[in-house]
């Protein structure tokens, strides 16, 4: 068993980041679920990620307080983005949010009463598996029973065709500045445990690279069920480390070729909705 | 005075080669409809292989540019086919060719990166007009004239070439609708590769300039386009290219008049607040019209 | 060839005498985690290098022990934190491996920190911000920059006497502002005033209106304390713009493909040295460039070196130990270190788990390409 045991502690932070990275995929899915393509949800994270380490770290304040207020603030930083995007139409809102990521970084390393600026902000605390596990699964819950709540069926009209969403009585904007406002408390709880298991975080760590990787993770997983971001996690974590054990010389090359044939090959992802109903229509 | 004057021409120079870079990324994104993240080693590629052609094969400058704008148009329409192409017929939507060339970026980045043996290298001088003509007391780097002569002969063209010619009719006839361009007697196919290798070639201009200017031809030099040329393709709008052209210049302005007069450090927020202000008051860029949806 | 087996020799036996019992012959294993791809992929290319090259010689010279070889286990982590921390538990999960070699990154190395603490002993070989050690676990052979900055930057100044001085510093890295703030501080007490500071994105790539901003304060000299590629990129720009005064650089100058690259407006401007193989020729030095240029067809640099030191201080600790070694007798043994003997900075003394740099040696490019003692222009 102790090559069990020595595998479990190789790779067990490898799940920690894919379950953090869930989280990230899991916001940005919030609002593609409403027709969004948004990378806003590194902002959130960000807001999220610093506002928990400075009550951890500074006001000791305890974890179970910490978490919640880390969503809220993600909450509070996406519905008044969300004021000004949505007045955006699809295309400039992708534009826009990546534009947000930029101005939040130069924020972040500027204020550094409030982020540490430059130099950081070290985490005292870290954020075990099992409540990350624990979390995800929580959260994963709660997209289950919207995914079949009104709301669920709303955004769903709305992705379909915001014009025959409306005749149908459904407010587009109103139902994409909920799906903004789950994003931004999904990111910033992401945000804080990202934190808490980085156990330092700095201007670096809410950057371009995650917006890619959670766009990347949610399309690769299935952008038409909850399901899929997190499968679409997992994978796109696991496959560098992969890549690296298979083939360490060309493990960039590598992991694109990947990505590039898995969407190829299945450009709808992993999880797709559509295709289980098409095989049980077969039967 | 003489300082302000100094930072506009620095400002016009920088503009226009976030301007080419854009006018570029704009035609993909207004023509094919793709956000493509990979744009930025386009130009990557094309500052790589305009050194290799200036330093091993010693071609002179307007040579060596052209052997680099090649090689961007080519490898444009080769993650064209290889990336793009097969989604088209699935209808995986801007979001599904977003993630393929999220996957070329990374490929190509790291091929770059070996491409450049890791390091970050420049033109040799003499490789290009390196010298500093003075206008009156205005110093006036011959690169930055080449720069901002580019940026108006390419958008001028560009802007000819797709309002004027049947080209470009085809071109926004696929942009708008592909099915009913077909029906109109449009070969989509063909319109596509030829627009995959303008933008390609663009924003190859833009790199080979960049790499050369800044001596920084590397896997790096992309990535700074790419967000810099996408700023500006929010401000000016894709479905114009003199929106991009003239938001690129503002861009490169406003960066450089902000570092001047306002911060150093808060320089990119403030240039990316004036972006995103600027899209609240005008949310479909500088030349954009009512938009009619598209299912 | 004759002179670096002599000293190889020369070095395993001066190491022979001392060890009473060693440890076992066999393979030890080094975790190196490797930045050669991505934004620092030039350093962190050539520290991988110099590390190889370490272990290939310790091994040779039966360093450690008779028939103990050591071996490097390399891992990419593209400068990413995240990558970084999975690639540490893998080592960790992997009994073979002893001790492990990481980052460029003050800010990883935080986040590693606490990942071994207690489980396995790293040595950093790249990161400069002061505090990272934390014996017996973590440690730094490289000499922290700051005091060079500070001591070139007043050495400049009471030489040339500025009245104004400018500064360009790298908004986003904490080594370097505090390496800035520092220097700064020590020309301000020579009585020159601050005319301009102008922050620079390690990301930038065009420095003609920052250089032009500069240059606009009228400055008698204008000290830069950024990365690399800004810092070629500014000194070429303030040079083409015609800037005739003063200009301090800081290390990230020395390596020869930045002479390469940039040329002849580097000549003249002094910044203070660790490792260059023209001008450090103690005869491990030579040895090592010698057998640098060998294996990779290219002089070693500033970066290789400190790759080299990270693994010399390893198999040292190692070799004083006796029995089969375990991670917590590593630790133990490094925290004894009190310098790296083998090394290629005739002296390298470690206080705290962080090497320090012995004197300070002030250079500047030649119009001809060679690296030379700084002088005060006449």
């Amino acid at each position: 068993m102790l090559w069990l045991s020595d595998w479990w502690a190789a790779y067990q932070s490898t799940l920690a980041f894919s379950m953090v990275n869930a989280f990230f995929a899991l916001s940005s899915y919030a609002v593609m679920a409403t027709g969004i393509l948004s990378f806003a949800t590194v902002a959130f994270a960000a807001a999220g990620g610093f506002l928990g380490v400075q009550l951890l770290a500074v006001f000791g304040v305890p974890v179970w307080l910490a978490l919640p207020a880390a969503a809220l603030a993600g909450c509070v930083a996406s519905v008044a983005v969300s004021l000004i995007f949505l007045r955006l139409e699809s295309h400039w809102l992708a534009l826009a949010s990546l534009a947000l990521i930029l101005i939040t970084r130069i924020l972040v390393l500027n204020s550094p009463a409030l982020t540490g600026g430059v130099n950081g902000l070290s985490v005292p605390v870290e954020a075990p598996l099992w409540l990350l596990a624990l979390l995800l699964a929580g959260t994963a819950l709660v997209f289950w029973r919207l995914s079949s709540s009104w709301y669920g069926i709303a955004a769903c009209a709305v992705r379909e065709d915001p014009a025959v969403a409306s005749s149908l009585g459904i407010a587009p904007k109103r139902v994409q500045l909920v799906a903004f406002a789950i994003s931004g408390g999904v990111g910033g709880l992401g945000g804080v445990l990202l934190a808490m298991v980085l156990q330092f975080i700095s201007p670096e760590t809410y950057y371009i690279n995650i917006a890619f990787t959670m766009i990347a993770a949610v399309v690769l997983g299935g952008s038409y069920h909850w399901a899929g971001a997190i499968v679409g996690a997992l994978v796109f974590t696991a496959l560098p480390v992969l890549m690296q054990a298979l083939v360490p010389a060309v493990q960039d090359v590598a992991n694109g070729l990947a990505l590039l044939v898995i969407m190829i090959v299945l450009p709808r992802g992993l999880v797709d909705p559509r295709a289980w109903r098409a095989r049980q229509a077969a039967k | 005075m003489q300082l302000l004057l100094e930072q506009v021409v620095n400002g016009c120079a920088i503009g226009s080669l976030y301007g080419l870079f854009a006018i570029g990324f704009g035609l993909v994104f207004a023509t094919l409809g793709i956000l493509n993240a990979a744009h930025g080693t386009y130009a990557s590629f094309a500052a790589i292989a305009g050194y290799y052609a200036a330093t091993s094969a010693g071609l002179p400058f307007i040579a060596s540019t052209s052997v680099g704008v090649a090689a961007g148009a080519a490898l444009a329409v080769m993650v064209d086919q290889v990336a793009f192409q097969p989604l088209r017929h699935r209808k995986a939507g801007m979001i599904g060719a977003l993630i393929t060339s999220i996957a070329f970026w990374m490929i190509l980045d790291r091929l770059a990166g070996l491409a450049t043996g890791e390091q970050s290298l420049s033109f040799p001088a003499g490789t290009y007009p390196g010298g500093t003509w003075m206008v009156g007391s205005l110093p006036l780097p011959q690169m930055q004239v080449v720069a901002i002569v580019s940026l108006i002969v390419v958008a001028a063209g560009v802007h000819w070439l797709i309002a004027h010619s049947r080209l470009g009719a085809a071109m926004r006839a696929v942009g708008w609708n592909e099915a009913a361009a077909q029906i109109a007697g449009v070969n989509p196919r063909l319109v596509i590769l030829a627009t995959a290798a303008l933008a390609g070639a663009t924003s190859a201009l833009a790199g080979v300039l960049a790499g050369i200017s800044t001596n920084n031809v590397s896997a790096s030099l992309g990535e700074g386009m790419l967000l810099k040329g996408f700023a500006a393709v929010v401000v000016g709008g894709y479905e114009d290219v003199r929106g991009a052209a003239i938001a690129g210049l503002g861009l490169g302005i406003a960066e450089v008049l902000s570092a001047q007069y306002i911060s150093t450090s808060m320089r990119d927020a403030i240039t990316y607040a004036l972006l995103l202000g600027f899209l609240v008051l005008r949310p479909r860029g500088l030349f954009g019209r009512v938009s009619f949806v598209r299912a | 060839m004759a002179r670096r087996l002599v000293w190889l020799m020369a070095s395993a036996m001066a190491l022979g005498t001392t060890a009473q019992a060693a440890v076992p012959p066999g393979e030890y294993l080094v975790g190196f985690i490797t930045d050669s791809t991505g934004p620092l992929a030039a350093a962190g290319v050539s520290y991988t290098r110099g590390a190889e090259l370490a272990a290939a010689e310790v091994t040779a010279s039966n360093a450690i022990a008779t028939g103990a070889k050591l071996s490097l286990e390399i891992k990419e982590a593209g400068g990413d934190a995240a990558r970084s921390i999975q690639n540490m538990n893998q080592f960790i999960a992997n009994r073979r491996i002893l001790a492990t070699t990481c980052c460029i990154l003050s800010g990883i190395v935080n986040s590693l920190k606490p990942v071994v603490a207690g489980k396995i002993p790293l040595v950093v070989y790249g990161a400069t911000a002061p505090g990272l050690p934390a014996p017996p676990w973590v440690y730094s052979v490289t000499a922290l920059p700051g005091p060079s900055d500070t001591a070139t930057a007043a050495l400049v100044a009471n030489a040339m006497k500025p009245k104004t001085v400018a500064y360009f510093v790298s908004a986003d890295n904490d080594a370097f502002k505090a390496r800035m703030a520092a220097a700064e501080k020590a020309v301000t007490e020579t009585g020159a005033k601050t005319v301009a500071t102008i922050s620079v994105l390690g990301t930038d790539t065009d420095f003609t209106a920052p250089a032009t901003q500069a240059m606009g304060a009228n400055p008698d000299a204008i000290m830069i304390y950024t990365t690399q590629t800004p810092c070629a990129g500014i000194i070429a720009a303030l040079r083409a713009r015609g800037y005739k005064g003063m200009i301090v650089g800081n290390d990230v100058l020395a390596p020869a493909a930045i002479w390469k690259k940039i040329g002849a407006p580097l000549v003249g401007v002094p910044f203070p040295l660790s490792f260059s193989p023209e001008v450090n020729q103690t005869a491990e030095a030579t040895a090592f460039s010698a057998a640098y240029e060998k294996a990779y067809g290219g002089p070693p640099d500033l970066y290789s070196a400190q790759g080299y030191a990270a693994i010399w201080l390893i198999a040292q600790a190692m070799h004083g130990m006796d029995g089969t070694p375990t991670r917590e007798g590593l630790a133990e043994a490094l925290s004894k270190q009190t310098a790296v003997t083998h090394n290629v900075y005739g002296g390298q003394a470690i206080t705290g788990g962080q090497a320090a740099a012995t004197g300070l040696t002030v250079v500047n490019w030649t119009a001809e390409g060679k690296l030379v003692k700084w002088s005060p222009p006449k």
